[in-house]
C-alpha cells in the first residue's frame, strides 16, 4: 500500500450555505472526468498547511464535480484558510475520495441521521439512495438558521424526512422513528459526539443489532497524550522511545520506516500494522471487539503500548 | 497451439515448493518470463478474444445460471461495468473507446467485437441485457463480486463460465470462510482470515493481483469444467492418465485481480484463466524442471485437493523425461 496520489483540482465555484458553512466545488483543470466515489466518502484537502478531511455531498455516480461543505471552526487552521484565502479559480491539492462510511447495499432500507454539519455525508447517502431507488428515511437535527443544505435534503427526501429543531426534538424524533423501522434496516448517523451517543443509546434501547448501526465521527474524540514507552521493530531490530504526546506512527515514520497513513485519528484504518509482542492499548474506532482480543494488529496513529514495551512485526 | 508468451507463470524463479499463502502483489506491473511477459494491464484479451467470448455466450445460452446476482447487487454490477470498460480502454486504447457524455451517459465502442452502445449508468433499459452479462461478454475474466458487510466478505454476484470444478450456483450467497472450507490448510493456517483482512483494507485506488494454479480436469484447453457439466469431463483425465498422454494435460493458471469498486465499495475478485498443455510447458527453459520439483514435493492434502494425487508420480516422471528430451533437442 502506498501513500495516495495527490491531484490538483480547480475551484469552480464557492457559495455560502449558511453564515458559517461554505460549499466548494472542484473539477479537473483539464476537463477530465473525476473518479466516482461511494456515498459517505471524504476528500482529504490540503488547506493552507494542514490536511483536513471533508465529506463529499454528491451521490458519487459519474460526478461532474466534487462538492464539499466546510464549517468554519476557528480563526486559524484549515477551515479558516478555506473560508478566508481560497478563491474560485484557485487550484486545490486533494487526495482521492476514500470511504469508511458506505451504505449497506443489502439493507432493506437506509435510516439516515444528520446533526449539524454532519449532514454532509448524509446528503451523499440520500442522493445515492434516490439515484438507485433504494428505500430511505432521514432525520435531520439542526439549530434554526444553521441548517446546511436543508433545501436539498427536503427536495431529495420529500415525505421521507423528519426535521428536528434542537437536541430535545432530535431525541424525540430518534426514539419515535427508530422504534418503527422495518427489520433489515441499516442506520447511519453523522454528527457531534453527543448526538452519536444519543443515536447509539436509542438504537440499543430499541433493540437494533449493533452490526446495523453505523457512525461517522466527523471529529475524533480527544485522546490523552498517553504514557511514554519503547517500541521495537522485530525485522530490523531497531528500538526507539515513543514519548508522551508522540504517536507510534510518528515515531515509526521518524525512524525511516514507511507505513501508509491518512486520517491519523484512528478512523480510516490505513496505518494498520502487525504486532509481534506486548500488550496494546487500542484507541482507534476501526477494530472491533474480536480484533482487539486477538490483538494481532494495531492502528499506529492512535494506539499505544499498554505497558512499557511494544514490539511490531515491521 | 496455446499462447505461452503471455502466460503468468505462477512460480518465482527460485521456488521449489508450493503452499497456499496470501500471495498478493500490486497489479499493473509487467513481469518478464522465459517465454514472454505478462501483467502490464488488468485486462488481458489474448489472441483468441473473439473465440473466447463466443464460447462464453454459448455457455450462458445453454445455462443462464452461470450469471448470479443477489437483488441488492444491481448498483455493484453497474460499478463493475464502468470499471471494466475503463480497464479495457487502458489495455487496448486502439480498439476500445469510451466517451463520458456527462450526467451518467456514456458511449462505448468495442472494435474487436463490433459493439457500439450508448447507455446511462444505472438505467437498465439502456442496455440490451443486464449490465453484468453485457460487460461479462466483453472481458475474458470470470467476474466475481464480493460485498464487505458485518465484518465478513460475501460472494453476492458473479458471472463465471470457466469455474474449475466448482459451481457458482452453489457458492453464491456464502461468505468467504464457507467457500474456502474445503481447501486444505486455508482456514486452519489463518490464510482466509488474513486474506479477508487484506481484502477489507483495499481502497479504490489500489489494484492487487494473485496467481493460482492447478492441473485442469480436462485434457484440452476447452475451459468449461464447472461442476454443472461434471459428467462431460469427469472421465477425461483418468483416460489421459491410463494412456500416459501427459503432454495433453493442461497446466491451469488463474490470474486474479482484486480491487474495490468506487461507487459501491464492492470488492472484485476477477479471474482470468490460462491453459498450457504440458507438452508446450516443457519446451520453455526451466519451466518443466521447476514444475516437476514442485509437484513432487506437494504435501498429500494439497495434492489431493488439486486432484493431482492419483497420478502425481506419473506426471513427475513424464515431466522429467520430457524436459530432458526438450533440452537435448
Amino acid at each position: 500500500m502506498s501513500v495516495p496520489a495527490t491531484q490538483l483540482l480547480r475551484v469552480t465555484r464557492i457559495r455560502a450555505v449558511t453564515d458559517r458553512v461554505r460549499e466548494i466545488r472542484l473539477a479537473d483543470p483539464d476537463g477530465r472526468p473525476l473518479a466516482g466515489y461511494a456515498p459517505g466518502s471524504h476528500l482529504v484537502v490540503t488547506a493552507g498547511g494542514t490536511r483536513n478531511a471533508y465529506s463529499l455531498t454528491g451521490s458519487g455516480i459519474a460526478p461532474g464535480d466534487y462538492r464539499i461543505s466546510v464549517l468554519r471552526t476557528g480563526d486559524d487552521g484549515g477551515s479558516a484558510w478555506l473560508h478566508d484565502v481560497l478563491r474560485a479559480g484557485d487550484l486545490l491539492a486533494v487526495e482521492p475520495p476514500r470511504s469508511a462510511f458506505r451504505p449497506e447495499l443489502a439493507a432493506r432500507k437506509s435510516f439516515l441521521v444528520a446533526a449539524g454539519i454532519g449532514v454532509t455525508p448524509i446528503l451523499s447517502h440520500l442522493a445515492a439512495a434516490r439515484a438507485w431507488g433504494r428505500p430511505v428515511e432521514v432525520v435531520y437535527g439542526y439549530r434554526p438558521g444553521e441548517a446546511a443544505h436543508l433545501e436539498e435534503v427536503r427536495q431529495l427526501a420529500g415525505p421521507d424526512l423528519v426535521e428536528a429543531q434542537g437536541r430535545v426534538a432530535l431525541a424525540d424524533a430518534l426514539r419515535e422513528r427508530m422504534a418503527v423501522q422495518p427489520w433489515g434496516t441499516h442506520a447511519h448517523a453523522c454528527g457531534p459526539a453527543a448526538v452519536l451517543d444519543l443515536f447509539t443509546a436509542t438504537a440499543r434501547a430499541a433493540g437494533w443489532p449493533p452490526a446495523r448501526v453505523h457512525l461517522e465521527h466527523f471529529r475524533a474524540p480527544e485522546l490523552s497524550p498517553g504514557r511514554p514507552f519503547t517500541a521495537r521493530l522485530r525485522r530490523s531490530g531497531r528500538e526507539f522511545p515513543v514519548p508522551s504526546g508522540t504517536s507510534l506512527l510518528e515515531a515509526v515514520l521518524a525512524a525511516g520506516v514507511e507505513v501508509p497513513s491518512m486520517c491519523r485519528q484512528g478512523v480510516c484504518g490505513q496505518c494498520l500494522v502487525p504486532v509481534a509482542a506486548g500488550r496494546v492499548d487500542h484507541r482507534d474506532l476501526v477494530l472491533d471487539e474480536a480484533d482487539r482480543l486477538a490483538s494481532t494488529h494495531l492502528l499506529a496513529c492512535v494506539s499505544r503500548a499498554a505497558d512499557t514495551h511494544l514490539e511490531l512485526d515491521l | 497451439m496455446s499462447d505461452l508468451t503471455r502466460l503468468p507463470w505462477p512460480f518465482a524463479p527460485a521456488d521449489r515448493t508450493f503452499r497456499y499463502t496470501v500471495n498478493v502483489e500490486p497489479a499493473r506491473r509487467r513481469v518478464e518470463t522465459p517465454a514472454g511477459s505478462w501483467g502490464e494491464h488488468v485486462v488481458d484479451l489474448g489472441d483468441d478474444y473473439a473465440e473466447q467470448m463466443a464460447l462464453r455466450r454459448d455457455v450462458l445460452a445453454r445455462d443462464p445460471g452461470r450469471r448470479q446476482a443477489l437483488p441488492h447487487m444491481e448498483p455493484a454490477c453497474w460499478d463493475m461495468l464502468l470499471y471494466l470498460l475503463r480497464e479495457l480502454v487502458s489495455a487496448r486504447p486502439d480498439a476500445m473507446h469510451l466517451a463520458d457524455l456527462g450526467s451518467g451517459a456514456f458511449a462505448w465502442r468495442n472494435d474487436l467485437l463490433g459493439i457500439e452502445q450508448s447507455f446511462v449508468l444505472g438505467d437498465a433499459a439502456t442496455l440490451p441485457t443486464d449490465p453484468l452479462t453485457w460487460i461479462g461478454c466483453q472481458v475474458p475474466d470470470d467476474i466475481l463480486m464480493v460485498s464487505d458487510r458485518g465484518g465478513r466478505l460475501w460472494f453476492d454476484a458473479a458471472l463465471v463460465t470457466w469455474a474449475a470444478a466448482w459451481s457458482v450456483k452453489f457458492d453464491i450467497g456464502m461468505h468467504l470462510d464457507e467457500i474456502h472450507g474445503p481447501v486444505p490448510r486455508l482456514n486452519e493456517d489463518g490464510v482466509t482470515s488474513r486474506a479477508t483482512r487484506f481484502m477489507r483494507s483495499i481502497t479504490t485506488d489500489q489494484t492487487y493481483r494473485r496467481v493460482n494454479w492447478t492441473f485442469s480436469a480436462h485434457g484440452s484447453p476447452r475451459r468449461d469444467i464447472s461442476l454443472e457439466v461434471k459428467p462431460e469431463w469427469d472421465a477425461d483425465v483418468p483416460q489421459l492418465v491410463r494412456d500416459g498422454d501427459f503432454g495433453r494435460l493442461q497446466l491451469r493458471i488463474e490470474l486474479e485481480h482484486l480491487t474495490r469498486l468506487p461507487l459501491t465499495g464492492t470488492l472484485t475478485f476477477n479471474i482470468r484463466t490460462y491453459m498450457a498443455p504440458l507438452a508446450e510447458v516443457v519446451e520453455v527453459p526451466g519451466w518443466g524442471e521447476q514444475l516437476a520439483a514442485i509437484v513432487a514435493e506437494l504435501p498429500p492434502d494439497i495434492a489431493g485437493y488439486k486432484g493431482i494425487a492419483p497420478y502425481r508420480d506419473d506426471v513427475v516422471a513424464w515431466l522429467g523425461d520430457a524436459t530432458r528430451t526438450a533440452a537435448a533437442a
